[in-house]
């Protein structure tokens, strides 16, 4: 009988997972891996950089609730895909990276192209699996797939050895699943949820607090219900975004250092804060010892690790989201129907308090400038784009605007590199969203900044025909960094100037994309509409106005009642 | 933990160690573990991040898992953590941790030793009691029984001697623990 080599092994492998595209960049030691590709049926999109890679992987893993999968060659290939294994660590994405390495033999001779792969990639995975032989490959496979998506996700690593790629083995899948299941704590009793529900039923001035753990769990529905029975205002985390609908009566919006005041406003004064799939990360709590300080907390999260990192609460629920919100549901509603009292009229005080904070001061910007304002092309993409359009954004200001100016409808169409904050994600995170669906419509987000970090995947987006929408917020600087330079440094400019930015529709076209340009805001509405209409590779360069900066801010140490609602007036000390 | 500003605030800089110092929480973490240097190495990489420091640590070995004792250090406050951390991590199972405890309701004596003849004593001694851990000269000895004052000052008054109580433990099968429910 004519054995399979580990390559093939781990292709069958990979498709007992489900797994339908790898990205990925060959080179020495994979070429086993590329031989079998080439004779087998599994989907292999050649990216210019193992960073995209990564990122694609995770923007793929983001919108379909799957691993993604990607792939390095040994030494700098691995290296390439760690930024985006971080990332994908930060925000608990189930990426699984494949990664060569040199023969057995060579491992530790300091070899070509040889690195320690495991060494390097252990902070930033849940696991890494060091293959040894191709008869390990479909146990580790499986494994690997298992250990990303159960309890929290995240990536997982598997190093391959070029020796395991070209062996022959015996495989031994009959034991197996044929899918992993993800399996999911649970450290709670009907008495704790009884507890919680009490704890919200007696609240006057309460906050559900949302994350991305909401959206992972596949909550949302139920979130919904439950803010809906009780009344409950929702804000969510850059994470949580479209995990409530941002056009929903009860929806605050973002909180923390850019959230809106009104938001910000009812943490602080909030007497119950329910924090669900959230991890009480800085951005969102500004000075941690002053977040929601009169509020009693419960934390649902399903990691036990997360339960008193950063702010210690009043009563930990350590499961599964969804299972946790449908027994609240359930024991809050019981209550009602037992006759517990519910403070109405307490509540629709609490919401028109909220109201007028909202209309005190509204998220708002210069409505009349002939400039292009970043927040107006935000509102203009949000109002034409599609209703389940997926949006990816890179990091910096105009994530921030996007954020806080895009309507959301429903979860998994929003991606966003948002506990990392790595700069060059929107663009190869919007490509892998594509391959998942190539028939929606994906608009890459992205600084002028950011997209100078990968932009070098126009050229994979072209060849391969990948539909995705690339809107550069171009204001000609690292905006982000430029903002605090102005407001926290006295304006002391140091290299946050782009200087001499590329013609990027130039760049787009010499990539074989058609870009277009807009510089007057009289234009905008036009442009956006001619630019996401179509079903090819298009980019969008808008100038716009270089000045702006993102308000609201929490000023870094300051708590979130002190955040800057407009710019501060500076005085010059000069 | 006193204020970060009052401690970096102190010119001294051999007071703002000591401050520092006397902060911290001594304890055990013991776990079980794959057999696999990765594994181990994410979990030694874990605890330097989150700031534990190791005074001693053992490890004792079977064909395909090990068992992990370290007697540690860290500010009090993030004791919990670190354990919830641990037990979560990816081929890491039952992990316990012990808080020093010079109360009776210690129930567990951590000795260092190259003379194991004052355990083989301890365990004599008490007929309730038995070895929890053991390799390399250091031994977890669960006496089986709350003590009285004079019988945990006469155990801890052996020089080595160390007492703790389980405070939290993530295995099933384990015994209750002593301060509070796992």
């Amino acid at each position: 009988m004519n054995l399979p080599n580990g390559s093939e092994i781990l292709i069958e492998s990979l498709e007992r997972q489900n797994a339908k595209v790898i990205f990925g960049v060959p080179g020495g030691v994979l070429l086993p891996l590329y031989d079998a590709l080439y004779k087998g049926d599994l989907r292999h999109v050649l990216v210019r950089h193992e960073q995209a890679a990564a990122f694609a992987a995770d923007g793929y893993a983001r919108v379909t609730g799957q691993p993604g999968v990607c792939v390095g060659t040994s030494g700098p290939g691995a290296t390439n895909l760690i930024t985006g294994l971080a990332s994908a660590f930060m925000d608990s994405i189930p990426v699984v990276a494949l990664t060569g390495q040199v023969t057995t033999d060579m491992i530790g001779k300091d070899a070509f192209q040889e690195g320690d792969t495991i060494g390097i990639s252990m902070p930033v995975t849940k696991h890494s699996f060091a293959v040894r032989t191709a008869g390990e490959i479909p146990d580790v496979i499986r494994q690997a797939f298992q250990v990303a998506v159960s309890g929290r996700p995240g990536p997982v690593l598997v190093d391959l050895p070029k020796t395991a790629l070209v062996e022959r083995a015996d495989p031994d899948f009959a034991s197996e699943p044929l899918v992993s299941q993800p399996e999911r704590l649970k450290e709670w009793r009907d008495t704790d949820i009884e507890r919680a529900a009490t704890m919200i039923l007696e609240s006057r001035r309460a906050v559900l607090y949302v994350g991305g753990g909401v959206i992972s769990s596949g909550a949302t529905d139920e979130l919904r219900v439950l803010a809906e029975l009780t009344g409950i205002p929702v804000t969510t985390t850059l994470m949580g975004l479209g995990a409530f609908p941002s056009r929903h009566p009860l929806s605050l919006g973002m909180l923390g250092m850019h959230g809106s005041y009104a938001t910000n406003l009812s943490i602080c004064h909030s007497d119950l804060l329910v924090a669900v799939g959230a991890r009480f990360d800085d951005r969102a709590t500004g000075r941690v010892k002053d977040f929601a300080s009169q509020a009693k907390k419960i934390h649902i999260d399903v990691d036990p690790s997360e339960i008193n990192k950063n702010v210690r609460v009043d009563l930990p629920l350590v499961g599964d989201a969804r299972e946790i919100l449908r027994a609240l549901i359930g024991e809050v509603g019981g209550q009602i129907r037992r006759g517990r009292r519910v403070a109405h009229d307490e509540r629709r005080k609490w919401l028109e308090q909220i109201e007028s904070w909202r209309t005190e001061h509204p998220l708002n910007y210069d409505r009349e400038a002939s400039c292009v304002k970043p927040q107006y092309l935000i509102e203009v993409l949000s109002e034409q784009a599609e209703p389940d359009a997926i949006v990816s954004v890179d990091v910096g200001q105009h994530q921030m605007w996007a954020a806080q100016f895009y309507r959301f409808s429903q979860p998994r169409s929003w991606l966003s590199s948002s506990g990392l904050g790595s700069m060059g994600y929107g663009f190869p995170a919007a490509m892998g969203a594509q391959v998942a669906f190539p028939d929606r419509q994906v608009i890459a987000i992205v600084g002028d900044g950011g997209f100078q970090m990968t932009l070098s995947d126009l050229a994979t987006v072209s060849e391969y025909g990948i539909p995705v929408k690339i809107v550069v917020v171009n204001n000609r600087s690292l905006g982000m960094v430029r903002q605090w330079q102005h407001m926290f440094f006295d304006k002391h400019y140091c290299d946050v100037s782009l200087g001499r930015v590329p013609d990027f529709v130039k760049l787009a076209e010499a990539y074989g994309i058609s870009g277009a340009r807009v510089e007057r805001r009289v234009d905008l509405k036009d442009a956006v509409a001619d630019f996401l209409s179509g079903h090819e590779p298009r980019l969008l360069d808008v100038r716009v106005d270089p000045e702006e900066n993102v308000f609201p801010i929490v000023p870094p140490g300051a708590s979130l009642a002190e955040m800057l609602v407009e710019p501060p007036v500076l005085v010059d000390k000069k | 933990m006193p204020p970060e500003q009052d401690i970096f605030s102190d010119g001294d800089a051999l007071v703002q160690v000591k401050l520092l110092h006397e902060a911290n929480m001594q304890w055990i973490i013991a776990l079980e573990a794959d057999n696999n240097p990765i594994v181990l190495g994410r979990l030694l990489n874990a605890l330097r991040r989150k700031g534990v420091g190791i005074n001693t640590l053992t490890l004792g070995t079977r064909t395909t898992e090990l068992s992990l004792m370290a007697l540690v250090e860290s500010p009090e406050e993030i004791v919990e953590h670190v354990f919830n951390f641990l037990r979560r991590m990816e081929g890491i199972r039952d992990v316990t941790y012990y808080r020093r405890e010079s109360s009776g309701m210690a129930c567990f004596i951590f000795i260092e030793t190259d003379d194991n003849s004052a355990v083989v004593k301890i365990l004599g001694n008490f007929p309730l009691s038995k070895l929890v851990f053991a390799s390399q000269g250091k031994y977890l000895v669960e006496i089986g029984e709350k003590r009285g004052a004079a019988s945990h000052k006469a155990l801890t008054a052996e020089p080595g001697f160390l007492s703790f109580a389980r405070v939290r433990t993530s295995s099933l099968t384990a015994g209750m623990p002593d301060l509070t429910e796992a």
